[in-house]
């Protein structure tokens, strides 16, 4: 008994705050524009009963899922969204990856200094750090000034509102979730593999390639994976720092919620991407698995 | 008998494979090596044999090459190793921690090296088969090294340093993490590998009873510096110093002055106490400060007083360490010096004669002990 409170908690957890508020907006996305509040019918009529569960379901329809195939915005804000979370994981794998290995690499004592830098921006409120890279990329910004004191620009910048500018915040904001796994995984790896590697007649650099990068796959899948997911449906960032012509899932999703109030083709929006990012949830789950088996 | 003794480093006309030329090696102000200079011969099984900090690993390290001498020269088969890249020498390593690939499977592991000279696939294929056969992993081939036993990942380890056939074979610590009995098998498996393949082997090792097993000569090692390079037997039977006959296996010192006597050297070491009389390898002087060293097996123990022997010592037993095939015996004498004998066992414990605080007699030949300088 007390075995089946203990599973209970974190199930009960599970379905209060995923399955019910998972289940409400797929039964809004079946339901209908309305010009009312809440903004949309049908409506669960409580007093009915029985009946009134049989009526509501009769009413639903997949309405704005057709609506979603029919109008192109949508689905190639979808695929925009891939190009986008596609690109800035290998950027900011590009990244990140040095820098773990850097990491790995210091000396013990500078270990915990270096950790404790990269995870320092995290002090401060995410948004904050947005609108400072604004300032930054901004076409007279601090950048700008920077470059244009050095003599390498004489023009304003054309960075800020433009994808490039997207890509720069979210390899920001999300490097950390990349160095951190690579660096757990590089930390691990003993120094004598690579000088056998080399004793075997590997130079340095097919040992980095034949040892090291394979030692740390579970590491770089584990980061992309943490990248790649939530970049998907990043709102704040494109809003802030991409363009009119950057589209991005995340942004379409706000617009039909807070400008067009169509609060059942947004939900329908939302129960898309969430279909759409179940599919590298699970191969990152099967990859902690694999790992753990592997160690094990 | 007509058969040949294994002793290269005896004959002049013989050219060593290994010569470490005045070699000195700092690491910031600390002297891991101090002026060293050694010759190694082909097919030798050569122990390097010290405590921790004595520098054995860094000699290792640096005919590996992941080291370089700060100053003197490494030569293999004559030529100046120098600033040559590991992965360029003819010499492979075998790691104290394997350093297994824990990616790659035993096959790939075996096979990594011979890959990297992209030979063609067959001669690989038929390299590593031959090397799993030598080790008796063939079994095992498709396992990763999380999934067989240490003693396992140890062969695999041998089998892929040896599988390029390089002219040197260094192991560091090759048993140090395996039990002792699998140790004492595997240490007669290494001899027998070493003889099939003719590869030369220099072992790093703190343990000496392993450097006695395998090796054809010993260099023990203290600070840095060779104390004495020697064959087990002479490590053993006539250390050149107190720290060797220390260090190797279990000796009793007794400190006296000399007195020469033709070659016989009289040695008074306690006031009230007879002299002892050992042989002189080297002259002595007479009145020098000497130590007599001498083997506990080498000295016997009896209750009833021996006649005509001129090593006479009495005194009490204190102590008693029952080995099960040998015995060692603390015995007090006169001055308080405790001094051990061994007996073996040759009879039931019940059938023991002497026990504790018994008084004794310990004797020994005049050329059982070794005469060392301090």
């Amino acid at each position: 008994m007390r075995r089946f409170t203990l599973i209970a908690v974190p199930y009960l957890w599970l379905l209060a705050l995923f399955l019910v508020p998972f289940l409400i907006v797929l039964k809004i996305s079946l339901s209908d524009y309305a010009l009312s509040i809440p903004p949309y019918a049908p409506t669960l009529d409580f007093s009915a009963g029985w009946q009134g569960i049989k009526d509501l379901l009769s009413k639903l329809d997949f309405e704005n899922y057709v609506f979603l195939t029919e109008d192109a915005l949508y689905w190639k804000a979808y695929l925009s969204s891939l190009k986008i979370a596609l690109i800035s994981t290998v950027l900011t794998l590009l990244v990140g990856y040095p820098i773990a290995y850097g990491m790995a690499r210091a000396a013990p004592e500078w270990r915990p200094t270096l950790l404790m830098l990269v995870i320092l921006p995290f002090w401060t409120s995410f948004l904050i750090r947005v609108y400072a890279w604004m300032g930054i990329l901004a076409s007279e910004g601090v950048l700008y000034q920077f470059l244009s004191f050095l003599g390498i620009v004489d023009e304003p910048l054309k960075i800020l509102s433009t994808n490039t500018a997207v890509y720069i915040g979210i390899v920001y904001t999300y490097l950390p979730f990349m160095i951190l796994p690579i660096y757990a995984a590089l930390e691990k790896m003993d120094d004598s593999l690579i000088e056998a590697a080399e004793d075997l007649g590997c130079s340095r650099m097919s040992a980095f390639w034949l040892i090291t990068i394979p030692l740390s796959k579970s590491g770089i899948i584990a980061g992309c994976f943490l990248v790649f997911i939530p970049t998907i449906g990043e709102f704040v960032i494109p809003s802030l720092l991409g363009g009119s012509d950057t589209l991005m899932i995340g942004k379409v999703l706000w617009e039909e919620f807070f400008s067009n109030r169509d609060w059942p083709v947004a939900s329908a929006v939302a129960i898309i991407l969430l279909l759409i990012l179940v599919i590298p949830i699970v191969l990152f789950q099967r990859n902690q698995q694999l790992q753990r088996e592997a160690e094990g | 008998m007509n058969q040949k003794v294994f002793a290269p480093w005896d004959d002049p006309n013989q050219k060593p494979l290994i010569q470490f030329q005045n070699v000195t090696k700092k690491f910031g102000t600390f002297t891991a090596i101090d002026d060293l200079s050694l010759d190694i011969y082909e097919r030798e099984f050569f122990a390097l044999l010290g405590p921790s900090g004595c520098g054995k690993t860094t000699m290792m390290r640096m005919l590996a090459g992941f080291e370089t001498p700060t100053s003197g020269t490494i030569r293999l088969s004559g030529q100046d190793l120098g600033q040559t890249a590991p992965n360029k020498r003819a010499v492979n390593m075998m790691f104290q921690s394997y350093a297994l690939f824990p990616h790659l499977s035993v096959w790939e592991n075996i096979a990594f090296g011979l890959k990297r000279e992209s030979k063609d696939k067959d001669a690989i294929a038929a390299r590593v088969e031959e090397m799993l056969r030598l080790t008796r992993l063939g079994k095992f081939a498709k396992r990763k090294p999380h999934q067989i036993s240490g003693g396992q990942r140890q062969r695999v380890a041998l089998a892929r340093s040896l599988a390029k056939s390089p002219k040197l074979l260094l192991l560091d610590e090759p048993l140090g993490a395996l039990d002792k009995k699998l140790r004492e098998e595997t240490q007669f498996e290494l001899m027998d590998i070493q003889e099939k393949t003719g590869t030369t082997f220099v072992i790093v090792t703190h343990d000496q009873e392993e450097a006695m097993t395998v090796a054809s000569r010993v260099a023990v090692m203290d600070e840095g510096r060779l104390v004495q390079v020697a064959t087990p037997a002479d490590i053993y039977e006539a250390p050149n110093s107190v720290y060797v006959a220390d260090f190797i296996g279990d000796v009793n010192i007794i400190e006296g002055n000399a007195t020469p006597d033709g070659d016989r050297v009289r040695i008074d070491w306690a006031e009230g106490q007879p002299a002892i009389w050992g042989t002189a390898q080297k002259p002595v002087a007479s009145g020098e400060r000497i130590s007599f060293a001498i083997r506990p097996e080498k000295v016997t123990i009896s209750k009833e007083k021996p006649e005509d022997r001129r090593n006479l010592l009495e005194g009490e037993v204190i102590d008693i360490a029952y080995l099960g095939n040998i015995s060692t015996f603390h015995v007090k004498v006169g001055n308080g010096q405790i001094i051990k004998a061994q007996s073996a066992n040759t009879r039931r414990l019940a059938n023991r004669d002497i026990t504790w605080e018994d008084r004794v007699w310990l004797t020994f030949t005049e050329t059982a002990g070794v005469l060392l300088e301090g």
